[in-house]
């Protein structure tokens, strides 16, 4: 097992490690400069250049910033365009993205769930049908068509919730950035309960505790749906990591300062600062492939199996 | 199950009622900025939201009246030598937030790090705009101590010029120009002041109580130890930045903002609205929108553009009348001069620089005529019937600028059978890029005024300022400007005036640019907010003397 663990967390920097170079290196090659140059004299914007050593050759540059990063610093640790320390911002944005995600999985996840299970338990009735065209939609409706549709009609047609984010207000107006965000969870989250449970209501060993007089609520929470949920949990879990590192467009939106407006700003802005894309992008990466880390590792302590097959290809 | 999902809907009914004090924020002031803060750190601002909130928390020497004249702040009055290159600030009693004396050695430290961070804007204070001593070479990397400013006493600031410079005064208005508090600022670890309320301290009229970098949503409130304090009545409001002016819209109907800027399309909307109408307000910017034509003849096609004629054609093959009414229709003003329309009032008879739009009209103007004689000569000269130029800008501010676009290649297509234009949109950062590594042949730009004199456009041409942009020369442009700035007109008012109208002259008959039209910004302001001042130059918006009832 630690032989399987070990293996795992190696290919896992491997990847970080990779994502961060291709990072590095496309952005470096991005159109763009990350001076804002209206008001510079060219002498005055190499001598910038130089400062920060850009005017290196690519590889050096790269394996400065490597460096720079075993120190736990994003490049110089400022950023390029106002001079600011990324961390504390950084820290502060991930703060509020990751609150609002964490209120959209658990409203979506339980939202779909109590869908799923509805459809599943009124297969090919009126109301399976229903369910099933709601997360139809879900999937299909593009997520920022349906916050604009939120906005307008919670916010401005009926002013019941606040129209912008407001930060004073965190609960309360982290209500609609949450549901317009959960959209996907819920559709995604129902379809796939339904389809499990329905499997799982259809085999053997559902059969024969039905045929031993189990019935209602026990049956479906002792039987189908704990079998049930385990592939949905692996659907789940990457979108846990989309809804925690925030949604660039909700973030515009509703105005929440969150890492997806930062990532979204930092290309975005007159100049493009290098450090910023660069440290966001090493911190979704680093999450994701955390996320699917954890995931994999727990497979291999819940599923034997996979711990087997593991063994046995090497 | 069932108390599961009764737990989870008294959660969230708990949430919605709770939370739902919906009056508490109605009663509050609520303003649109239209992009981010880049930054409270007076030598890292580069935007106008920057200097609007630095504005709004630090007072500097002077202050605009709502007029856009300059009156004392800081410094309670002033004194000018003979030869008008020594200024003597006498400062006011006056505190910082956190209690300390504002001094003049605020003053000292501030601009001199300016200098020595050698930014965007240090520009300000070298020998093309305030002239102050040696502040070209603390840029360049000379000891700071060598600039020519000095605080003989806690209440003197001393400023030494190399040129007399006739706008000093109204200078000390842009937030280039405000004091830091040395011993707040290096009780600070790198890189933080002006990061958080905490790291920042404001000498002004409101100090932040929310703020990060980057955020959407920036919360004020009054400065109680303010020497102005008597004359503030706003105590919280807010700023929130919105970038789509349709969410502007919406969020000004319901209520939840007080001050929105609309996009010319929503103006004929709002006008067709009898209440809303009432709320709507046609403001004169200062930013100038020009074709900026690429003459560097060794440009990648050929340096067409580098014939004079070719350019008067192209310039005279445009109806601006019908780009501000047509296309724009936010109360844009067509421009015929090198200089927006209004903008820069003599200081002895109060008329616009640019007041007399016809001046010019020899070389600018709508008269297909007279663009196709133009460019018969310009085929001739350069023995060429087609011309293709590539015609870059910026699309990430909004659509007017692509209506623009569009509307010049169709005016320019048609009156000028043989041209062709290409657009090519493009985010801002790789537009600038482009223009500066001149991969360009015609950009359609605009220039927003640092400062309340022509000077803060004219500079832009000269044979350094055009380095990197339009790639043209003209020795005796140069020499006017250079007389104008730092050499024997800066002492005459009257007399560097007519030169820059000479200089203008060089500008457009040569058509180095071709004017298009001055930005006007329609914004709705709700009825019970009075107050808000408006500048075409520096600082935009102010909102020292705002009452809401």
């Amino acid at each position: 097992m630690a032989k399987y663990i070990t293996k795992r967390i190696l290919m896992s920097l491997l990847t970080l490690f990779l994502i961060t170079f291709v990072l590095f290196v496309l952005i470096r090659i991005m159109p763009g400069d990350p001076f804002p140059v209206e008001r510079m004299s060219a002498e005055m914007i190499l001598q910038k250049r130089a400062e920060l050593g850009l005017d290196k050759p690519i590889l050096i540059q790269f394996s400065d910033y490597m460096s720079m990063l075993m120190q736990g610093n994003f490049g110089n640790g400022t950023s390029l365009y106002n001079g600011a320390p990324i961390k504390p911002i950084l820290i502060k944005c991930m703060e509020n993205s990751f609150k609002i995600g964490v209120i959209s999985i658990l409203f979506g996840t339980t939202a779909g769930l109590f869908l799923g299970i509805t459809a599943a338990l009124n297969r090919g009735k009126f109301l399976d049908g229903l369910c099933t065209v709601f997360s139809i939609l879900g999937v299909c409706i593009p997520s920022y068509v349906f916050m604009i549709f939120l906005q307008y009609f919670f916010s401005y047609k009926i002013p019941f919730f606040p129209y912008f984010f407001d930060p004073s207000r965190f609960l309360f107006s982290s209500i609609m950035p949450s549901i317009s965000l959960s959209l996907f969870t819920v559709s995604t989250v129902a379809r796939f309960t339904r389809n499990e449970m329905v499997e799982v209501m259809n085999s053997d060993y559902v059969k024969l505790a039905e045929s031993k007089g189990l019935y209602g609520f026990e049956l479906i929470r002792k039987h189908i749906l704990r079998n049930a949920l385990i592939p949905i949990v692996t659907v789940i879990a990457p979108l846990v990591v989309d809804l925690m590192t925030g949604a660039m467009v909700m973030e515009k939106i509703y105005g929440v300062n969150g890492i997806g407006k930062l990532m979204v700003d930092a290309i975005a802005g007159e100049g493009i600062d290098y450090n910023y894309v660069l440290a966001l992008g090493i911190v979704f990466s680093a999450l994701y492939i955390g996320i699917m880390l954890i995931l994999d590792i727990l497979y291999g302590i819940i599923d034997p199996r996979i711990r087997i097959a593991a063994k046995e290809t090497k | 199950m069932k108390k599961f999902l009764l737990l989870t809907l008294l959660i969230f009914a708990t949430l919605i009622i709770g939370c739902g004090d919906e009056s508490a924020s109605k009663d509050k002031l609520s303003v649109m900025l239209g992009s981010n803060v880049v930054s409270l750190d007076t030598a890292q601002a580069t935007d106008s939201a920057s200097f609007e909130v630095i504005a709004d928390c630090i007072d500097g020497l002077m202050q605009l009246d709502s007029d856009g004249k300059a009156i004392p702040a800081i410094a309670e009055s002033f004194d000018i030598s003979e030869d008008g290159k020594t200024y003597t600030f006498h400062l006011r009693d006056a505190k910082w937030s956190n209690g300390d004396d504002v001094t003049a050695d605020d003053f000292v430290f501030a601009w001199r790090r300016h200098c020595q961070k050698a930014e965007e804007y240090s520009y300000m204070l070298g020998s093309t705009v305030a002239c102050v001593k040696n502040a070209d070479a603390v840029i360049k990397g000379a000891d700071p101590k060598t600039l020519g400013v000095s605080a003989p006493d806690s209440k003197t600031f001393v400023v030494e010029l190399d040129a007399p410079v006739s706008f000093f005064p109204a200078l000390m208005t842009f937030p280039t120009f405000f004091p830091i508090n040395e011993k707040f600022y290096n009780s600070l670890s790198d890189g933080t002041y002006g990061t958080s309320p905490d790291t920042f301290l404001s000498n002004g009229a409101f100090v932040l109580t929310e703020y990060l970098p980057g955020t959407a949503n920036i919360q004020l409130k009054k400065n109680s130890s303010y020497w102005n304090a008597d004359k503030v009545t706003l105590n919280d409001w807010q700023y929130q930045v919105v970038s789509s002016s349709d969410n502007a819209l919406t969020s000004f109907k319901n209520g939840t903002l007080n001050v929105v800027t609309i996009s010319g399309n929503q103006v004929e909307h709002v006008k067709q609205d009898a209440e809303l109408s009432k709320n709507l307000n046609t403001i004169a910017a200062g930013s100038l929108n020009y074709i900026s034509f690429n003459q560097d003849p060794k440009n990648n096609h050929g340096g067409a553009l580098a014939n004079a004629n070719l350019r008067l054609a192209i310039s005279n093959a445009v109806d601006r009348e019908s780009l501000v009414n047509n296309y724009i229709m936010d109360g844009s003003e067509a421009t015929y001069t090198a200089i927006p329309v209004k903008f820069a009032p003599n200081a002895e008879t109060g008329k616009y620089f640019a007041e007399d739009q016809k001046q010019f009209s020899d070389y600018v103007g709508f008269d297909v005529k007279k663009a196709r004689e133009y460019f018969e000569k310009a085929k001739s000269e350069l023995n060429k019937d087609k011309f293709t130029l590539n015609l870059i800008y910026a699309n990430d501010s909004g659509d007017t600028i692509v209506k623009v676009v569009q509307a010049i290649k169709s005016q320019v297509e048609e009156n000028l059978p043989g041209i062709t234009l290409n657009l090519q949109p493009m985010p801002k950062a790789e537009y600038l890029s482009k223009v500066t590594s001149d991969s360009y042949d015609i950009a359609v730009t605009n220039w927003v005024p640092d400062y309340d004199d022509p000077m803060t456009f004219f500079t832009l041409w000269t044979t350094e300022g055009c380095e990197i942009a339009e790639h043209w020369s003209n020795a005796q442009y140069d020499k006017i400007i250079a007389d104008c700035t730092t050499g024997e007109l800066a002492a005459n008012y009257n007399a560097r005036w007519a030169a820059m109208y000479d200089a203008e002259k060089i500008l457009l008959e040569n058509a180095v640019i071709a004017p298009l039209y001055t930005n006007a910004n329609s914004v709705l302001i709700s009825s019970n907010v009075k107050g808000i001042e408006f500048h075409a130059a520096g600082v935009d918006r102010v909102f020292k003397s705002v009452t809401t009832k």
